[in-house]
């Protein structure tokens, strides 16, 4: 068996080497009331949030308009380009490569995670995977591939001036990996 | 050959100060990066993967095809096939027209370029937004991409600026971070309006009919959430059997591409996803595949270029390249750039195209060695250039040439009346200015060495071929194949080459009617002369009658080895000569280690030494290990490692000729290198490069010395 803690150092030195922030929390109620701290310290007014086993395991829309940050669930097709951040719960994590792998079926999941400026991806710590192998064979053990399979490794970024490394072209220039390590239920 | 108008781009490329700033940057980068990004990976065994995944589709394409649309189709999209990138335009304008749309977001596909579809769909009234950062700037300035992966590689940030201030509007400070912010609020716009998102795809899976795009600023995530209807633009060389050979592709073409380990993001779309209409409803967008064959089958069951399937597009045969590194992009004419840009614009667009550009090709195979898709593109560049000689025939004075070189009587006979004649020129110096003959008039970044004045051919008779002590008949006989250059200019390696094997006691015989071994033909495209030589060295080397041919000159030893096999396959007469010939032909330093290496030997005064792996010899024949041991089990010496010691020098046999004003940069890098490496002497195992890497230092005033190992060896013999 591999070590959890192994796979998470791993994952967040490779997500951390591509200026992805990483931070593994205990419980889902900690989680939220630290994202809820370091949202505001990245001066988030409003966000979209996809509902999800994790977000509601407390009660994180509650959390973080607590501190007067307005959350939008819906109607995200005109919340999400306005917004300031984007929360949503990812399926797998990558320690080889510091990937997320998100399924992305469900529009508001795609919208939430790739047009806000921030993207906050939630996930549990029993979802890391050592390898890409081992991911490509998850995926295809389930039922179909799932209509939408997005792997994201940091935010957005693009060399395409000068070769030089810039971050934030299209998708988000801020990507946060929020493990949590208590099991908040299946997801679906 | 080259055409003046090909010539002007070229002088016009190399004039670009920007564009050679950027492409020499980009390439030291590149090699470092891009070795660092495999560390912990075998990229033999991934790249084996990849070929053989490709390999497989390849030659069963009509059942991948099938098994595509179905599973595809099944999942909810429409697939259609185009024979031709008409028929593909035709299927997308109508598609557009049907569905009433005003705008369309585009994330790169080299496909849709190839085909040029954006200018009919403009022509229709649609408003079409390349969405990739570098296409875009393209887009608005009118310009083509000058690489394949990194398209905008040869503009500045001043440039950029200007593009962005004509276009908007307003003015755009040459801020890289802010020109950045400017097109994603630009582009953002576009996506939120568009009807239709296009793109293309890495990888098209066969079992699962699912598609994979990888980016890094997530364009291609945009244009697959937000548009209603999707069109997937896919080459059919994209399949790959099963969904688990994704892997082969995620592991080579970011860290080969731009040596990452994997891009921020790759998306894979498998049938419809939902989409927000802008009614606000939500429901499952319209999805289009269509696949495009566009000349690709042609280039496909074209036996010498099948393989061109196995391209996974990643430009790194581009970023190693010493001539593009030179030229970039543009003057190769079209959309896909470099030697394998060449190939498939011949192919894919027109066969026209590319008569000019597969001239850069060193033959160095630089790009071979880094290829993910194991492709051979420099010997698929030899074969179009064979192709277009023979049908159109060669230039004069290059037909004049070869049919001397080939004609070995004719071409001694010259090459002694040479020898006398120069000696005016050269006042007994060893080397001159010119060089006599119809090399001449191309020296100026490069002294050329003398015709020696007795030929090899006439040395070897006289020398003693003593055997170690105690031996009382030798162990065997090795035939000494000399080449032109080590017969008639640099006699001494071919000394060096006898003592060594003496040394290990064998004896070495020089058969008489050996000749040119048709190299220069081989790499004009004049088969028919290169054929004549193999004819005539397989004759006069008698292969069957020895143990061994050794060859101190790799480009020959390639030619006896590899070329003259392939050239007479399926002539019956001289298919098993051949392989004989083959079988037994080595190369100098690799026979040398063979037989038990070079012994110690050296009077142990320091002597420092740096070493310049050839092409051939490295990269044809894998040795690049037995010189430098050779080098290292003599006392005293002291190897040094210059910077890119495997890098072309530039001479590539008539390519100096040809082009020497890019011949001419490449050898000035090397020299540098050698230079900075401190070293006393550079050991070669080339006469070719040693031609040319002693003419740049002697012309640069140089104290460095150029030798070639059998050279060193024989030095060190009588202090042992
Ligand atoms: S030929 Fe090889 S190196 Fe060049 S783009 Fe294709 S896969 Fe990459």
């Amino acid at each position: 068996m591999l070590d959890p803690d192994e796979l998470y150092w791993q994952f967040k030195e490779r997500l951390n080497a591509v200026a992805g922030e990483c931070y593994r929390i205990r419980t889902a109620q900690e989680a939220e009331r630290f994202l809820a701290g370091l949202l505001q310290e990245k001066e988030v007014k409003d966000l979209v949030l996809v509902e999800s086993p994790l977000t509601k395991a407390g009660n994180m829309i509650a959390e973080f308009e607590s501190v007067g940050i307005r959350v939008y669930s819906e109607s995200l097709r005109e919340k999400a380009p306005v917004v300031g951040a984007g929360v949503t719960e990812l399926n797998w994590a990558i320690a080889e490569l510091g990937t997320m792998v998100q399924i992305g079926t469900d529009v508001n999941q795609r919208l939430a995670s790739s047009l806000p400026p921030i993207h906050v991806a939630l996930i549990q710590t029993s979802r890391l995977l050592p390898t890409l192998t081992e991911t490509l064979k998850t995926l295809h053990s389930l039922p179909q591939i799932p209509g939408f399979v997005g792997l994201i490794t940091g935010p957005s970024r693009t060399a395409d001036i000068e070769r030089v490394l810039t971050i934030g072209v299209h998708g988000p220039e801020q990507f946060v990996a929020i493990f949590v390590d208590e099991e908040a239920g299946e997801e679906d | 050959m080259a055409n003046s108008e090909f010539k002007d781009k070229i002088g016009q490329a190399l004039g670009n100060s920007t564009l050679r700033g950027a492409l020499g940057r980009f390439g030291e980068f590149y090699l470092t990066a891009r070795a660092k990004v495999y560390e912990g990976y075998d990229f033999e065994i991934l790249r084996d993967k990849v070929a053989e995944t490709k390999a497989y589709a390849a030659s069963h394409l009509d059942e991948m095809l099938d098994q595509f649309e179905q599973a595809a189709t099944a999942r909810g999209a429409k697939v259609f096939r185009a024979n031709t990138g008409e028929d593909a335009k035709r299927y997308i304008a109508e598609l557009a027209l049907q569905n009433g749309v005003k705008g369309i977001v585009k994330s790169k596909s080299m496909a849709s370029e190839e085909i040029h579809l954006n200018e009919d769909l403009i022509a229709q009234g649609i408003n079409v937004q390349e969405t990739d950062l570098g296409e875009w700037i393209l887009q608005l300035c009118g310009q083509t991409p000058s690489h394949m992966v990194m398209p905008a590689l040869h503009m500045t940030k001043e440039q950029v600026a200007d593009v962005f201030t004509d276009h908007l509007g307003r003015l755009n400070d040459p801020d890289i971070a802010q020109l950045v912010k400017t097109a994603r609020n630009e582009l953002r716009a576009k996506f939120l309006e568009a009807d239709m998102g296009i793109s293309g795809a890495n990888a098209a899976v066969a079992e699962t009919g699912t598609l994979m795009l990888i980016t890094n600023e997530g364009n291609a995530r945009l244009t697959s959430t937000l548009p209603r209807i999707h069109v997937f633009l896919v080459g059919i060389e994209k399949l790959v059997p099963r969904f688990e050979d994704l892997e082969y592709i995620l592991q080579t073409l970011p860290r080969s591409a731009t040596a990452q380990a994997i891009t921020s993001y790759v998306t894979m779309v498998t049938g419809p996803t939902p989409v927000y209409l802008p009614d606000g409803t939500i429901q499952d967008k319209e999805m289009h595949i269509v696949l495009m064959d566009n000349g690709r089958r042609a280039m496909y069951a074209d036996e010498k270029f099948k393989k061109t399937f196995q391209c996974i597009r990643c430009a790194s045969c581009l970023n190693v390249c010493p001539a593009y590194q030179l030229v970039g992009g543009h003057v190769y004419g079209h959309i896909y750039t470099g030697g394998i840009g060449t190939i498939l614009t011949a192919f894919l667009n027109a066969e026209k195209f590319a008569e000019n550009p597969q001239n850069l090709c060193l033959q160095c195979g630089k790009c071979a060695e880094v290829c993910p898709g194991k492709l051979d593109i420099p010997d698929m560049l030899l074969e179009l250039r064979t192709r277009f000689a023979t049908r159109k025939g060669l230039p004069m004075v290059q037909k004049f040439a070869l049919d001397i070189v080939s004609n070995r009587s004719v071409f001694h006979a010259l090459l002694r009346v040479a020898a006398k004649a120069q000696k005016p020129l050269t006042k007994g110096a060893p080397v001159i200015r010119h060089l006599p003959l119809f090399l001449s008039g191309l020296t100026e970044k490069r002294s050329l060495p003398a015709i020696a004045e007795v030929a090899f051919r006439e040395t070897f008779k006289k020398l003693p071929q003593e055997l170690p002590q105690g031996l009382e008949k030798p162990q065997g006989t090795i035939a000494l194949y000399a080449g032109c250059l080590l017969d008639f200019v640099y006699p001494k390696i071919g000394e060096g080459v006898v003592k060594a094997l003496n040394d290990k006691g064998y004896r070495v015989v020089f058969p008489e009617g050996q000749s040119c071994c048709g190299a220069p033909a081989t790499y004009m495209g004049d088969v028919k002369n290169a054929k004549k030589s193999a004819m005539l060295n397989i004759e006069a080397l008698s292969a069957e009658t020895v143990d061994y041919v050794v060859s101190a000159c790799p480009t020959c030893t390639h030619a006896l080895k590899d070329s003259y096999k392939a050239m007479l396959s399926g002539d019956a007469d001289w298919e098993v000569r051949a392989e004989v010939l083959s079988s037994k032909v080595i190369d100098f330093s690799k026979l040398l280690q063979e037989l038990g290496g070079f012994e110690l030997g050296g009077d142990g005064q320091g002597l420092n030494v740096t070493y310049h792996d050839s092409c051939h010899l490295k990269r044809k024949m894998g040795v690049y290990k037995e010189p430098r041991a050779h080098l290292n089990a003599i006392k005293g010496l002291n190897l040094i490692e210059m910077k890119e010691s495997d890098r072309c020098c530039g001479f590539a046999g008539s390519y100096s000729i040809k082009f020497p004003e890019i011949s001419a940069p490449i050898l000035e890098r090397k020299l540098q290198h050698i230079e900075d490496s401190q070293a006393d002497v550079v050991a070669v195992d080339c006469p070719g490069c040693l031609l040319q890497i002693a003419g740049g230092l002697d012309q640069k005033g140089s104290k460095v010395k150029v030798m070639h190992t059998a050279e060193i060896l024989l030095n060190y013999h009588s202090s042992k």
